[in-house]
């Protein structure tokens, strides 16, 4: 509603979100002029180190932001073209999981342990009743869910139904939240950290998964992750964040092939390709700022091996490249 | 070069819970863990450990510190075997073995301060006079490039590279013959991860250590160990140079994880399967899902050695069939 210029195409629209934590050392501000618009279909990958604000981000999308401490300051997501901001929360529960999904880390601690799986799903398959105002069988919601794990690749179906989440495995329990969020047909699905601690081969599955659905349902994804590696392999398009800004958003083979932000590029070369005898990984040095002692200017300039004084006193605006990238960088400007 | 520690025919069992015995009956079903594992580790070197979940990586890891016994095979620590039942040995084997865990919060004590932890370490052996405490705790705290005000700080101050880098001090406050990292950076950042591991490196060579270096990263271990061993099921399937392993890998498993490994671009991520089936029960155990299957894997096959060096080896019967052609 607050921004008329957004093409209807757009599934979502995120324009100017800034966004404070009230935390007892003073405020943080957590996400800064962030804009972000996904179309239909899209798998987007948000990527960054811990605290740079991209699960804040994707609480926000969703509506599941306890206020206090959390704090919209400005800004505007709209869903559809609906603004997520002026929905009482009984209208925003009935976009939660059957317009706006999401599937979070932790899987052992999103699956309730007393409930076996077939007790999970049903409960998801509720919610689809009641937003659709469907009326199954019980035969048919246990068609249902079987065919569900079946799309993610379990084995056995039916035996999975019947344990308790601390009988499967880590990668199995992964699939069940994820399972519990796609049989409600979800718009848009936000994946945060999904296969942070799987191993790879765990992960490269669930990967293969969702791209698959993405495919098989137009289902538009957000997936978050710190991993620049793992948003790779399936992301259309991403969005670098560092301390709650975006520093650079372009098409996914634009930032991984000829990235323009330096701190892209550090990420970028932070992962390990070569042999022991290769030489030291030029990983950025420093940790991730504090975010209620942020630096002047540029919030990466001290990590920047690019710095130039106006870094330090002016933080750049968004530049925008011929290809489309958006660039929070001085070094964009002399270009 | 000589070996720090030899494993010669590891075998760790653990008790299966069987689905379907009674509540307080002991479930007589076992499980190999570590099924027949052999390697060395040599003096100044990284031999790395890879492996999916559930592969027995961590086991190894837990044996050489004495956490579990192995019910067959031996530990040759320093030419010196260690007999599991002798408490003298498995203080032996945790005197000269230090092991950094994957999860650097449950590994660390909240209600100590950094230096406590570092003390109660050196309290522990008592190979330090107590006088010296301090100065040894100052030299390991810079060593491993912990910042100094660290040392005053709890655990739960510390950002998660920072608490691995303490429990990676802690094991090296006493100097050790060899370091077991058990999944050190898995849980940080990767750009945290490539500080931590650019510091394990300089360590290395500063220190003159011996590491055995245990991740399910392809792209972690390429880069941190000169040699590599690779665990399925329990059983260590090819071992050799690093680069030779990843590069002309001879185990038709090896070959498949390495066309896993994620590399920063975008691919059709490949639709096929790792060990969802769980390995066979007789003759080879990757015989259920090998793309390279034949009628000889019913039987189990042999490690048979490549080349004129004492250390690559795999198993797998199609080699030996095609290497006694040739």
């Amino acid at each position: 509603m607050e921004s008329p210029e957004v093409p209807s195409r757009n599934l979502l629209a995120v324009d100017g979100l800034t966004l404070d934590y009230a935390t007892v050392d003073g405020r943080a501000r957590v996400l800064e002029n962030v804009s972000l618009h996904i179309e239909k279909g899209e798998i987007v990958g948000i990527v960054g180190e811990s605290g740079s604000g991209k699960t804040t981000l994707g609480l926000a999308i969703i509506g599941l932001l306890d206020s206090p401490p959390a704090d919209i300051i400005k800004g505007s997501i709209a869903f559809e073209g609906t603004d997520m901001r002026s929905l009482n929360p009984a209208e925003l529960t009935r976009y939660r999981g059957t317009a706006i999904g999401m599937v979070f880390q932790e899987s052992l601690a999103a699956l309730n342990p007393v409930y076996k799986t077939e007790t999970q799903l049903r409960e998801s398959i509720e919610v689809l009743q009641r937003a659709q105002k469907l009326h199954l069988t019980a035969g048919a919601e246990a068609e249902m869910m079987v065919e569900i794990l079946k799309d993610l690749r379990l084995d056995k179906p039916e035996v999975v139904l019947k344990k308790y989440p601390h009988e499967l495995s880590g990668g199995m329990r992964q699939r069940i939240s994820i399972a519990m969020a796609i049989v409600e047909k979800p718009r848009l699905l936000i994946l945060d950290e999904v296969t942070t601690g799987l191993d790879v081969y765990v992960q490269n599955r669930i990967l293969t998964i969702l791209k698959d659905l993405n495919k098989r349902t137009g289902t538009t994804m957000i997936l978050i992750t710190h991993d620049l590696t793992v948003a790779s392999q399936i992301c259309d398009r991403l969005c670098v964040m560092y301390a709650g800004r975006v520093m650079e958003e372009g098409k996914a083979e634009n930032v991984l092939n000829n990235s323009r932000h330096p701190y892209t590029q550090k990420l970028m070369a932070a992962i390990p390709q070569g042999f022991v005898d290769s030489p030291p990984l030029p990983a950025p040095t420093g940790e991730a700022p504090d975010l209620r002692r942020l630096p002047a200017g540029c919030k990466f300039h001290p990590r920047c091996p690019f710095v130039m004084p106006k870094c330090k006193e002016t933080e750049p605006p968004i530049f925008e490249a011929p290809d489309g990238a958006r660039v929070a960088c001085w070094l964009e400007e002399k270009k | 070069m000589s070996n720090i520690v030899e494993a010669d025919g590891l075998t760790v069992t653990f008790r299966a819970r069987g689905t379907s015995s009674l509540l307080f009956e002991r479930s007589s079903k076992t499980i190999n863990a570590v099924d027949d594992v052999s390697f060395q580790v040599r003096e100044g070197e990284t031999f790395g450990l890879a492996g999916e979940t559930g592969s027995g990586k961590s086991t190894i890891a837990r044996v050489l510190v004495g956490l579990y016994k192995p019910r067959a095979g031996s530990i040759t620590l320093l030419g010196r075997e260690v007999n599991f039942r002798k408490k003298a040995d498995v203080t032996y084997l945790r005197r000269n073995i230090g092991i950094v865990f994957q999860d650097p919060v449950g590994s660390l004590n909240p209600r100590l301060k950094v230096s406590e932890i570092l003390k109660e370490a050196l309290v522990a052996t008592k190979e330090f006079d107590r006088k010296d405490y301090d100065k040894r705790i100052n030299e390991i705290i810079d060593q491993v490039g912990l910042r100094k005000s660290a040392i005053k700080a709890y655990p739960r101050e510390l950002s998660g590279g920072e608490k691995q880098r303490v429990s990676l001090a802690r094991s090296l406050v006493v100097p050790k013959k060899l370091l077991v990292l058990d999944e050190p950076t898995s849980s940080l950042d990767v750009s945290i991860q490539a500080q931590v591991l650019n510091t394990l490196r300089n360590l290395k060579s500063e220190l003159s250590l011996s590491i055995l270096f245990i991740t399910h990263d392809i792209n972690v271990i390429k880069y941190m160990s000169d040699s590599l061993g690779i665990l399925y099921y329990g059983k260590l399937v090819e071992v050799g140079r690093t680069y030779d392993v990843v590069t002309n890998s001879k185990h038709p498993y090896t070959v498949k994880l390495m066309a896993n490994v994620p590399r920063l671009q975008r691919v059709e991520v490949k639709q096929e399967l790792l060990s969802e089936q769980g390995p066979a029960s007789s003759g080879c155990i990757y015989s259920k899902i090998c793309p390279s299957v034949f009628d000889k894997c019913v039987e189990p096959p042999p490690m048979y050695n490549l080349g004129s060096d004492q250390l690559p080896l795999a198993i797998c019967m199609r080699k030996l069939i095609s290497r006694t052609r040739s």
